[in-house]
């Protein structure tokens, strides 16, 4: 028989301390895992027309399949046709003059161009997240866009030539130089339409210049954050971004508590592209709605 | 006493754990209220009855809105793309690429002047029509090269750079043809828009003055 010593009780103690430790650090990470997910501030949900929290996607494919089986009630139709009024009223006000205004539908996840109430261009966000005190239904204007690289505008150097001054080292297009030519004699395969345009390495500020990622700043105090692509990079910060929306963000706002908590909004895209083409579209001082149908 | 140190530091790091927990616990009651409070701004109280019910107020607002489209052919310029668009209502009848402005800046080295030169955005209607079309060269055009600004207006004319046809739609902006064929579909220009042949010519067939361009 092994006699059980005083040290070896405290070991013993030791132990199970340890374990005790590691089990309530294991059920507090599962809670954490749990709860995460309702840290989300507000997503909006493709399928609902309610803002939700983003922990509750599941419970609102449930929800859109109770509404598939069941027709919506008339309140509900009602309270659609209200908000949907609210909205054509703040659109009619940008209609009437000549500048293009956007439109954010934080429902279907689209972002429009739109101008006279017509549609000029528009993006589909893989994923809209919105957080922080809301704003109501009303006409925004767009203060500033803020890039880690903005684009930068080439200066031209007098004599030396512009874009089209590259062109001309090129024997296969006409320039203003031998502009005399008759452009129908031009039948070299280069110079029809679709040719190799995109080889040329332009001085020009392009749709490819433009950042993937950057803020949108509005008058309303809204930042709207952009964010685009696929890969290892982009992983890699959505993850960190995650962090901080899931955690630090909804802690940062208790602890403000007192403080007015800006509207924040982040717009993913799985192409780089259509974040560049909203940096493009969105001129400083646009104007436009977001609204939830 | 001396190996119960880790014991302290084991506690210290419980509480902060601990501590930490609650107030995560304490933030998402917190969301939790400011997700309410979502659904309260977008809930919409009914107009008091007796006035115009919600579904004419629907129709109405939405044909005021119609009326402000434009009726007839009208001409879309993609910037971003490069592609332009013939359409009559939601129908396109007509598309392809063009040049649009190089957003570069020009500064006159010898006075005050600078030139941004995009292609101005927002809605324009055509100005003016013109067929064989001669290019009254700017100061810039000049200065870009390096020459000197000519006094006289004859040396400022310039024959067979601006294709067959010219649409002008204000402050000196066109859309007319290009040399550049092989630069279609890429910002090169400007500020005018630079078409090709063919399609310039549709749009000059179809188009009046007056017709509506949204360049975007």
């Amino acid at each position: 028989m092994k006699q059980v010593t005083a040290s070896d009780k405290k070991r013993n103690l030791e132990k199970r301390g340890f374990s005790l430790f590691f089990s309530g650090c294991l059920i507090l990470c599962l809670i954490g895992s749990l709860v995460q997910p309702a840290l989300a501030g507000i997503e909006a949900d493709h399928v609902s027309n309610r803002v939700i929290a983003g922990g509750q996607q599941k419970k609102a494919e449930v929800k859109k399949e109770l509404r598939a089986a069941s027709p919506a009630s008339p309140n509900e139709v009602g309270s659609e046709l209200l908000i949907e009024n609210k909205f054509l009223e703040k659109e009619l006000s940008l209609a009437k003059n000549q500048k293009y205004y956007f439109v954010i539908n934080l429902k279907d996840k689209k972002i429009e161009l739109r101008v006279r109430g017509m549609l000029l261009k528009s993006w589909i966000a893989s994923q809209i997240r919105c957080s922080g005190q809301p704003w109501a239904l009303s006409v925004i204007s767009l203060n500033q866009k803020s890039a880690l690289n903005p684009p930068e505008r080439k200066m031209i150097r007098p004599g030396e030539g512009d874009t089209a001054g590259l062109v001309e080292q090129d024997p296969n297009i006409d320039d203003k130089a031998n502009g005399n030519k008759s452009k129908k004699e031009n039948t070299s395969p280069d110079s029809q339409l679709g040719g190799s345009s995109e080889s040329f390495q332009l001085e020009a500020l392009e749709i490819t210049d433009m950042p993937g990622n950057y803020e949108l700043i509005f008058d309303n105090g809204l930042q709207v954050s952009v964010r685009a692509g696929a890969g290892k990079g982009p992983k890699l910060s959505r993850l960190k971004e995650n962090l901080s929306w899931y955690i630090f963000l909804p802690v940062k706002n208790f602890l403000m508590k007192n403080k007015t908590i800006k509207p924040r909004m982040i717009l993913y895209f799985d192409l780089i592209r259509d974040a560049q083409g909203i940096y493009w579209a969105f001129i400083d001082g646009i104007q436009g709605i977001i609204w939830l149908p | 006493m001396k190996n119960e140190w880790w014991k302290w530091l084991l506690a210290i790091f419980s509480a902060i754990y601990v501590a930490g927990a609650v107030l995560v616990a304490l933030a998402i009651i917190d969301n939790q209220k400011l997700t309410s409070e979502w659904k309260k701004v977008y809930q919409v109280q009914p107009e008091p009855k007796g006035r115009i019910s919600p579904e004419a107020q629907n129709a109405a607002l939405k044909k005021k809105i119609q009326n402000y489209q434009p009726k007839g052919v009208y001409i879309m310029i993609d910037s971003a793309e490069n592609k332009y668009y013939l359409k009559e209502g939601n129908k396109i009848l007509k598309e392809g690429l063009v040049s649009t402005g190089s957003g570069e800046i020009l500064v006159d080295p010898n006075g005050k002047r600078s030139w941004i030169f995009d292609t101005p955005k927002g809605e324009f209607f055509v100005k003016s029509k013109i067929q064989n079309p001669y290019w009254v060269k700017p100061d810039w055009a000049f200065i870009e090269e390096g020459e000197p600004v000519p006094k006289r207006m004859e040396d400022r004319v310039e024959g067979g750079v601006l294709g067959d046809y010219a649409l002008g739609f204000g402050n000196g902006y066109f859309l007319h043809g290009t040399l550049y064929t092989r630069l279609l579909g890429r910002n090169v220009t400007h500020g005018c828009v630079r078409f090709a042949d063919k399609d310039l010519e549709a749009v000059f067939k179809v188009s009046r003055i007056g017709t509506k361009i949204y360049i975007f």
